[in-house]
């Protein structure tokens, strides 16, 4: 509601201040003076943006382009790539059983990972919207997770934390689960880096404690009078009111859990084990194209990752209208 | 620039060298590569190891600068894999450090797309080819041009850990074939009490697999890179451990746990077959209460073959591009031959290959052991297989894990066998 509100000020200011200006010119000199004052501005407005667009075309579109030329590619850095059409794609799909695990490990990591970090993140947020005191506290205290948590020693902890007779495997133990140490156990590390992501909940968490914070009391006052107990209000108030903010959050969190890398990285020590179940799309690109030296064959998984992730991107917008109410929004 | 122009000169007038003196190793000298020692000159050098290793180049690099006080040279240091991942990128942005400690398995990819300095001008100039041996020499050909000098050899041993072999009661292994081995570690992981087991899967250890080829007259793989083994050979030698696999090694969980450790220096394992260089860095490893290992000759496939040969367990190449090839050179000299370097290294890069350094090494017990190792296999050492096939590193790693998919039993040995051709068709043949 406020958003609107400033963006009508803001773009009305400049209009008016130009109006201003205007008027009082002769009539035979507005508009060539105009266009060459709007060919001034669309020059200096380029001229601001070439830091930008230097980034863009030179880190961005042109090694695109050109890792989408080199996956069709033989190419083994130290020679001249060599074309060989769509074979790199036709073995990852077909010859390939690394890739085959490596995108089944993947998609449970995401399509598992991101639900329950989602749904931490809003339980969470909820606990800290209904009280004021010390929120400040609990807010960083919850977020500090996320600062810390691609770091390094979070993950050489974490290693320490769930090996062999480590506190996690103690711990367990004292209730009577004998899993073992989950770092070296091929079925449990990926339940393990799911724990580790849910963890670091914290930026899901502050954007849900600012959309929580946006929704008007009166309609909660309103659906306590209409005599919605607490699950009603939730159901019927807060997540359609929150679903911009849930699927903005939910479309984040599954682009970036598809990007996992350091964590698994480190974890396994750069091998992607035990058994490969480390081994996500991300840690077996960077394997293939800088251990292996196969940089065709690892612009040919890069792409893939791109797709898959632009297509899962394509049907949560699709879903939108089914699920997200925009206020203002009369569908 | 002049010191680029000259190196420039120094390639030309090497590959000039490199025909007239092809197939002499340690040929004339060429008057033009001396290093001028008044010229200030910054080296970049690279090596993998840990920070013994480092603190040890730094040592070196102190002596060096003694004699060369105006060579500065600035190291840096990587793990093993982690290195060859930044040579990799270096390579394609044309960025490789003047000197680096180089690997066996890389040294025809590099040479062969001529990334590396030919170094055949400075032979028995800059660099004394009189502490070589010719054997020693030939090490760092590839196809008649030298680009390597071996810093040091080493040969594949067997190690057992003294003090676990107490705790389970159980005697040295005393030698023997395969079969005796496995049932050696048996006993031990028997005597062990669940603390720790008689070895590893060896079996995983592509190395382990050559050694039973080459007794049976082949190789694993030939200079044009043809495999000396099909499907079925490779079938049997991994069935071979399926009964180790199940309760004798240590299991490849624990295994994946002390990473970046192996089984072995963290205590889990009672013996382990490598390197015979890998001693001290085990000693390192397990620390407090070990002072000694065994160290014995890797089990017999078949008696008096040639299964084992000396390795250079690791090489100095200098980048083609470097803009100091002399001093470039001086270093690797200096490195390599010094009997300050060999005084200050001991057997951390292996034992010695040239005799001046080994003269001036003052061999620590360890070290003694594993002269008289390489000197008890001597009846079994034969010609060292060619420069590994490009792609070598990349086959032996893939042996390696898929040897870890059979100890966790995610995959079959069939399984693994048609993914490791599938590999080998794919390195191999592109």
């Amino acid at each position: 509601m406020s958003t609107t509100a400033t963006r009508v000020i803001v773009t009305k200011q400049p209009s008016t201040q130009r109006r201003l200006v205007r008027k009082p010119r002769p009539e035979h000199l507005t508009r060539p003076g105009q266009r060459s004052r709007a060919r001034r501005e669309t020059v200096a407005g380029y001229a601001f943006l070439i830091p930008w667009l230097i980034g863009f075309f030179g880190l961005t579109l042109v090694p695109m382009v050109y890792s989408l030329y080199l996956s069709f590619t033989r190419y083994d850095i130290f020679s001249a790539p060599k074309w060989i059409g769509l074979d790199n794609y036709i073995r990852l799909f077909t010859n390939d059983p690394n890739f085959i695990q490596s995108a089944q490990i993947t998609l449970v990591y995401v399509l598992v990972g991101t639900p329950i970090t989602l749904v931490a993140a809003l339980l969470v947020a909820m606990l800290l919207n209904y009280r004021d005191r010390g929120a400040a506290f609990f807010r960083s205290a919850f977020y500090a997770p996320s600062l810390i948590g691609a770091s390094v020693s979070v993950a050489i902890v974490w290693r320490a934390m769930f090996s062999s007779n480590g506190p996690v495997d103690n711990g367990l133990s004292l209730f009577g689960i004998e899993l073992g140490g989950w770092i070296g156990e091929p079925s449990l590390i990926l339940p393990m880096m799911i724990l580790l992501a849910v963890w670091q909940f914290g930026g899901t968490m502050v954007i849900f404690l600012a959309g929580l914070k946006q929704i008007p009391k009166e309609l909660y006052e309103a659906a306590e009078m209409d005599g919605a107990g607490p699950w009603a209000r939730f159901r019927a108030v807060t997540i359609p009111m929150l679903s911009p903010v849930i699927f903005f959050n939910l479309l984040l969190g599954l682009i970036g859990a598809f990007q996992v890398f350091g964590s698994a990285y480190i974890i396994s020590n750069g091998t992607g084990g035990p058994a490969g179940m480390t081994n996500f799309i991300t840690v077996y690109l960077y394997k293939t194209g800088f251990s292996d030296g196969r940089m065709g064959y690892a612009a040919a998984i890069a792409w893939v990752l791109l797709i898959a992730v632009a297509i899962i991107a394509a049907i949560l917008f699709r879903t939108q209208r089914n699920w997200v109410h925009y206020s203002g929004d009369n569908r | 620039m002049f010191s680029k122009k000259r190196s420039l000169a120094a390639v030309a007038l090497a590959t000039g060298a490199a025909l007239a003196l092809a197939g002499c190793a340690g040929g004339g000298a060429d008057p033009e590569a001396t290093y001028d020692p008044d010229e200030k000159v910054t080296l970049d050098l690279a090596f993998w190891g840990n920070d013994v290793r480092a603190g040890l180049y730094n040592e070196a690099i102190a002596a060096f600068n003694e004699e060369y006080p105006n060579i500065k040279v600035n190291a840096t240091f990587l793990g093993f894999p982690e290195f060859w991942e930044k040579r990799q990128t270096e390579a394609a942005g044309g960025g490789l450090p003047d000197v680096m400690q180089f690997d066996y398995s890389y040294l025809r990819q590099y040479s062969e797309n001529n990334l590396l300095l030919d170094l055949d001008p400075y032979l028995g100039g800059i660099i004394d080819t009189e502490p070589l041996s010719d054997q020693i020499l030939q090490i760092g050909v590839v196809g008649d041009t030298t680009y390597g000098i071996a810093t040091s050899t080493n040969a594949w041993g067997l190690f057992t850990n003294p003090v676990l072999l107490e705790t389970a009661g159980v005697d040295e292994f005393a030698g023997g074939t395969w079969d005796e081995y496995a049932d050696w570690m048996t006993e031990v992981t028997e005597a062990s009490g669940g603390k720790f087991w008689g070895g590893g899967d060896f079996t995983g250890r592509i190395q382990n697999f050559e050694l039973q080829l080459r007794s049976e007259g082949s190789y694993l793989f030939s200079e044009d890179g043809e495999p000396g083994f099909d499907e079925e050979r490779l079938t049997e030698f991994w069935e071979s451990g399926a009964e180790l696999r199940d309760g004798v090694v240590v299991p490849q969980q624990r295994v994946e746990e002390v990473l970046p450790k192996g089984a072995f220096d963290s205590a889990l394992a009672a013996s382990e077959l490598t390197w015979d260089n890998f001693g001290a860095g085990y000693l390192a490893g397990l620390g407090e209460g070990y002072t000694e290992l065994g160290l014995l000759a890797p089990p017999i496939t078949k008696e008096g073959a040639k299964d084992l040969y000396l390795k250079p367990s690791m090489l100095h190449a200098i980048s083609a591009k470097t803009e100091h090839p002399e001093a470039a050179a001086t270093l690797v000299n200096f490195l390599v031959n010094s009997p300050e370097s060999g005084a200050i290294f001991g057997t951390n890069r292996g034992l010695p290959a040239s005799e001046t350094a080994l003269e001036g090494a003052e061999l620590d017990p360890l070290s003694e052991q594993v002269r008289a190792h390489e000197a008890a296999i001597a009846d079994r050492l034969g010609d060292a297989p060619p420069v590994p096939i490009v792609g070598y590193g990349t086959l032996e790693e893939k042996f390696r894990v898929l040897g870890t998919e059979l100890n966790f039993g995610t995959k079959t040995v069939d399984e693994a066998v048609s993914e490791f051709f599938n590999e080998m068709d794919i390195v191999l043949n592109g």
